[in-house]
């Protein structure tokens, strides 16, 4: 059984102007102590499906349509708040594209990462010995993530932070967690390269530490490259192509893919290509069928119809699109 | 040098707080000629930002001098000329936020042409349809729209539109597509050097992605700790970058091929204590996470050096007698390298 496995999942925002058709039959999973990649286009729905996992999706605006989520075969959609936050402790946790989102405005990093370790440790004392311990503990995870003065930062308010700093503080609190799955959903952006490649170690390290298992965010189909094993592509709102993650990056199948990987600046430096023609989708009235169809160069008769399942392409790598029927 | 559009003097920017000085920025000099895509790129809470918000004139500088086409704008903004303000603009990386949602795109793009009484009443609505059709929105459709109605990208063309608004020569993108994913970012880029080439712009572009500066910036300064530590015409920066950071930074970019593994130099990795800019260590900013670094390097703060007459370098292994062809030899030997 897959550690985490959606299922035919669909979620819309109801806004002003009408419903947005987000979510779209999503369907994916991930093997314990497994790192998957997942990169899409922008606005497709990237972390609308990570909140919805986590159960922090606002409702109203948005709506779960239907689907499943399970995590070890029970379905997170169905479960008590208090199950929940069960899962949150112990199971689970993210590290969110917003960071200032994420932290207490009113609450000093210190306080916030403190109130964590914990809250997810089994029994803590309350001796000085352990509060002691707890702060050494808030430090060296602060340093791990490439936080400069550690010690000053804990006295800090969100604020008084960086973009880069409230990010690692976040990135912080969740590697401090000892969970089994981690969501880290564009965790290092507003990062340098240096930084970042450090906190991907650090990441790393736990997946092989914890045997827990990494879910990651990001459009930069380099970092994937380096962390993942597998890999899923978005678009508009489902997924369309999944496989190795080597094998996907070396010949992606699906046209979106494909226009993708030909967007990427190279480092070899032979000029940037114009990216995949058309506009992106509009959600509150998505194309039919296939929702890549109006700006597809291969698009025909069967792809206006209906989504294409997903076709197995060998090498565990499958692809939704009719092309690949056969 | 005469002839430079921008041209910046040992800018300095400290922030007083409760903690103590941040020197975000400490001394920062670079000129930009007419036409050129400058590239800024840094590390993390380096005072690239705090170097454009200086430019745009956010912050009056702590000290320092800025020339923008052979006059001195160091003052704020309330405070500069106006055809300063309107040939000198700025895009920021979260149009999310930098564009009010309370407003059309109509009255965000009208604001920068009522301000520099650019046109009439009826010039401004086509001229606001013109700056769209100029960023590839079709205009009938997008000036009524609110920018949370609008995608990312299009968000980014809509603050562009607005930028061009006042026809700028020098515009300063800091981080415009880092937030977007790889095609829509190729279409802004594309964008940006098309009306690059058609309006006679000159860019500076802060980011985190060398490898979109590798196709299309001219130069490339590297910004450490409030300080810039190596400045370079683009191919020269990536074949035979000098400053131990520039080598970090050049190992740790993650690519896409195996053909682009192999331009890297051997990894650095990054290792040591990130320092900050309250508590600036005596000596060179790198030293704490510099591999090479050596007692000098604890005591002495480098200065910028030439390598070559375009090439800058401010480590003090270029100073070192044995230095000499050190160059030269590691250039050879990493080709070597690639070649195997
Ligand atoms: N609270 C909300 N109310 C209304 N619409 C929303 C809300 N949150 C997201 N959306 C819409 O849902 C779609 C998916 O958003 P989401 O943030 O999940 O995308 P994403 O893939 O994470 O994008 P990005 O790459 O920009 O992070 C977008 O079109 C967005 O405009
Ligand atoms: N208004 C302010 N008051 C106090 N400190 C500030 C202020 N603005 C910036 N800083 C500090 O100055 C330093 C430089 O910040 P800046 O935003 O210029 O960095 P940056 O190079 O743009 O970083 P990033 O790559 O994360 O965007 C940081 O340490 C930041 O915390
Ligand atoms: S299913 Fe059809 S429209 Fe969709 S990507 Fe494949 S060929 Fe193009
Ligand atoms: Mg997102
Ligand atoms: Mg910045």
């Amino acid at each position: 059984m897959a550690l985490l496995e959606v299922v035919d999942l669909h979620v819309g925002y109801r806004v002003f102007e009408g419903y947005l058709k987000v979510l779209n039959g999503v369907n994916f999973e991930i093997e314990e102590q497994e790192r998957v990649g997942l990169v899409g286009e922008t606005g497709c729905g990237k972390t609308t499906l990570v909140k919805t996992i986590l159960r922090v999706l606002p409702v109203p605006p948005a709506r779960i349509q239907r689907g499943q989520v399970l995590y070890h075969g029970k379905d997170i959609l169905l479960m008590s708040p208090r199950e929940v936050r069960g899962l949150r402790r112990r199971e689970m946790t993210a590290i969110f594209q917003d960071p200032l989102q994420a932290l207490n405005p009113m609450f000093t990093i210190g306080t916030q990462l403190r109130d964590i370790l914990k809250d997810s440790q089994e029994r803590v004392g309350r001796g000085q010995r352990t509060q002691r311990a707890i702060t050494a503990r808030c430090i060296s995870a602060l340093r791990d993530t490439g936080m400069p003065d550690p010690e000053r930062i804990m006295s800090n308010y969100p604020i008084q932070l960086s973009g880069g700093m409230r990010q690692r503080v976040c990135i912080a609190e969740a590697l401090s967690r000892n969970v089994r799955l981690l969501l880290a959903d564009e965790p290092t952006t507003n990062l340098d390269v240096t930084i970042q490649d450090q906190i991907l170690r650090k990441l790393d390290q736990l997946v092989d530490q914890r045997g827990a298992s990494v879910l990651i965010i990001t459009h930069s189909m380099g970092v994937v490259r380096d962390l993942t094993q597998r890999l899923y592509i978005m678009y508009a709102g489902s997924m369309v192509e999944t496989g190795r993650t080597k094998g996907v990056l070396a010949s992606p199948l699906h046209p979106y893919t494909q226009g993708l990987m030909r967007s990427v600046p190279r480092l070899t430096g032979q000029g940037i290509s114009d990216g995949i023609p058309g506009r992106i989708p509009n959600y509150l009235q998505p194309p039919s069928g296939c929702r890549f169809h109006p700006r597809c160069a291969h698009a025909m008769p069967v792809c206006v119809e209906a989504p294409p399942p997903f076709y197995p392409a060998g090498d565990n790598h499958r692809v939704a699109c009719y092309l690949y029927r056969s | 040098m005469p002839g430079d559009i921008l041209s910046v003097d040992n800018l300095r920017k400290h922030f007083p707080t409760k903690e103590g000085v941040v020197r975000a920025v400490d001394g920062v000099s670079f000129s930009i000629a007419p036409g050129e895509t400058f590239g800024l790129v840094g590390e993390s809470g380096s005072g690239k930002t705090t170097t454009a918000q200086c430019i745009i004139g956010m912050y009056p500088p702590t000290s320092g001098d800025i020339w923008f086409k052979g006059e001195r704008i160091n003052a704020a903004f309330d405070r500069r000329p106006k055809h300063v303000k309107g040939d000198l603009r700025i895009v920021f990386q979260d149009p999310g936020s930098s564009l009010n949602p309370k407003r059309t795109i109509k009255q965000i793009l009208s604001v920068p042409l009522q301000v520099h009484r650019i046109g009439s009443r009826r010039g401004r609505l086509a001229r606001m349809k013109a700056l769209l059709d100029m960023v590839e929105l079709p205009a009938d459709e997008y000036l009524y729209k609110h920018p949370q109605a609008i995608g990312g990208g299009e968000r980014q063309m809509v603050a562009l539109a607005r930028a061009l608004a006042t026809n700028p020569s020098l515009v300063l993108l800091d981080e415009p597509t880092s937030a977007l994913d790889v095609s829509v970012q190729a279409k802004i880029i594309n964008l940006l050097i098309r009306l690059q080439k058609e309006l006679d712009l000159t860019y500076l572009f802060i980011t985190h992605d060398l490898s979109l500066m590798r196709n299309i910036a001219t130069r490339v300064a590297i910004m450490y700790l409030g300080k810039l530590c190596e400045i370079a015409p683009t191919a020269e920066f990536f074949e035979s970058p000098v400053h131990p950071y520039t080598r970090m930074l050049l190992s740790s970019i993650p690519v896409v091929s195996d053909e682009e593994e192999a331009l890297k130099p051997r990894k650095v990795l990054s290792t040591g204590e990130i320092p900050s800019p309250v508590n600036v260590p005596p000596g060179c900013g790198f030293q704490s996470r510099c591999p090479e670094a050596a007692d000098v390097c604890r005591r002495v703060d480098p200065e910028m050096v030439e390598v070559s007459r375009s090439h800058q370098v401010r480590c003090h292994r270029e100073r070192r007698p044995d230095r000499a062809g050190h160059a030269e030899a590691s250039v050879l030997h990493e080709r070597e390298e690639r070649l195997c």
